[in-house]
């Protein structure tokens, strides 16, 4: 970590993705723009997360999908917002009105 | 003939489909708002639509992350839950957008393959006329710090106002985005309506210039990290003054659509 700056991104409500948390984003970006690998999510979680080398608490805070602790892991809060909102849609289309 | 209408609005994924969550009724007040916006643009016949957006960590993941980029491919397309979109692009606008952008001292980003956000469909699912026009996706970083500043965006607002005054096309401007809201976070509930009334105020007062002052740390705190998207297009428009065509605060959304006046320089 850095010095003021790195202070003042923590405290922001989107703050700079940490490289210790591109695999966690990366399911995340994943489960919310990539169909066929939310497919296998949906299917087999466990198998997906492995599959992008996640570790064990990772996955364990994926599998809550528990916002604060997803972003206290240094999830991207858009992208937690987006891939719940993505598998809502794919669990429960009947759930939303279409436009 | 260059710039010939600019508006702004909201693209809440909310509008598109919406869940047991959403007031039915204030959505289709946005969606009345949207038809406004399309009777207009059908109305003034124009070449091209620009479109000034944020990308939601879709076009571009944390393999790259350019501050302001041109999509000057052939076709825009994307996806977002049942919707599949495939949009002309207007090659020779927007390839004229970059390198006059790049002379300008702008290092834009480009890409001929890239998938398009919902940010910038969910205004044209509303308001695209018919016949279709083509359009040009104008990408500024609006949610991975760290993002340009206010400043950098109403200045390449004003040059890209300059190149499209150079142009022979007549083209329309959309800013995609705010206003107000805080997807993902533990402000999502309550987003800062009082910011947003302050912003349309100044804006109707033709003082868009002012929020080329704001700071990121301001956008971030009242839930307008989007508002970059417009204050591109505050650069272009100078200060003519607003038209509100609608503000529906809903639970979570600053739903806002507004028009300026475009007249010739």
């Amino acid at each position: 970590m850095a010095g003021d700056g790195a202070l003042m991104e923590a405290e922001a409500h989107y703050f700079f993705p940490p490289a210790s948390a591109f695999r966690l984003n990366e399911c995340l970006y994943r489960l919310k723009s990539d169909g066929a690998f939310r497919a296998r999510y949906l299917a087999d979680a466990e198998a997906a997360m492995i599959e992008l080398g996640l570790d064990a608490p990772t996955r364990a805070a994926l599998r809550g999908f528990d916002r604060d602790r997803l972003v206290g892991l240094g999830a991207h809060p858009y992208l937690v917002f987006m891939a719940g909102l993505r598998l809502r849609m794919e669990r429960e289309p009947e759930a939303f009105e279409r436009f | 003939m260059p710039l010939v209408a600019a508006f702004a609005c909201a693209h809440t994924p909310q509008l598109l489909l919406r869940p047991p969550t959403e007031d039915r009724a204030l959505v289709l007040r946005v969606h009345a708002a949207f038809t406004e916006v399309r009777r207009r643009l059908a109305a003034l016949a124009c070449d091209a639509i620009a479109v000034v957006a944020g990308d939601h960590i879709e076009g571009f993941f944390l393999d790259a992350v350019p501050a302001l980029g041109v999509f000057v491919g052939a076709e825009a397309s994307g996806e977002f839950g049942p919707y599949r979109y495939a949009l002309p692009v207007h090659e020779p606008l927007a390839r004229a957008i970059l390198t006059d952008g790049i002379e300008r001292g702008f290092d834009l980003v480009y890409s001929q393959s890239l998938r398009l956000d919902y940010a910038f469909y969910v205004p044209l699912h509303f308001t695209m006329p018919e016949p279709a026009v083509p359009i040009v996706p104008l990408y500024v970083n609006v949610y991975l710090p760290p993002q340009p500043t206010p400043r950098r965006c109403h200045a390449w607002g004003e040059a890209l106002r300059a190149c499209l005054d150079g142009r022979p096309e007549r083209v329309a401007l959309i800013a995609s985005g705010g206003m107000s809201h805080f997807p993902g976070t533990d402000r999502y509930a309550d987003p800062d309506f009082e910011f947003d009334r302050r912003l349309l105020q100044a804006l109707a007062d033709g003082r868009g210039r002012e929020t080329a002052r704001l700071t990121g740390e301001e956008l971030d705190k009242t839930g307008n990290v989007e508002l970059r998207t417009w204050i591109t297009l505050l650069g272009a428009v100078g200060d003519a003054r607003a038209e509100l065509l609608c503000y529906e605060p809903s639970w979570h959304h600053g739903n806002a659509v507004v028009a300026w006046p475009v007249t010739a320089r």
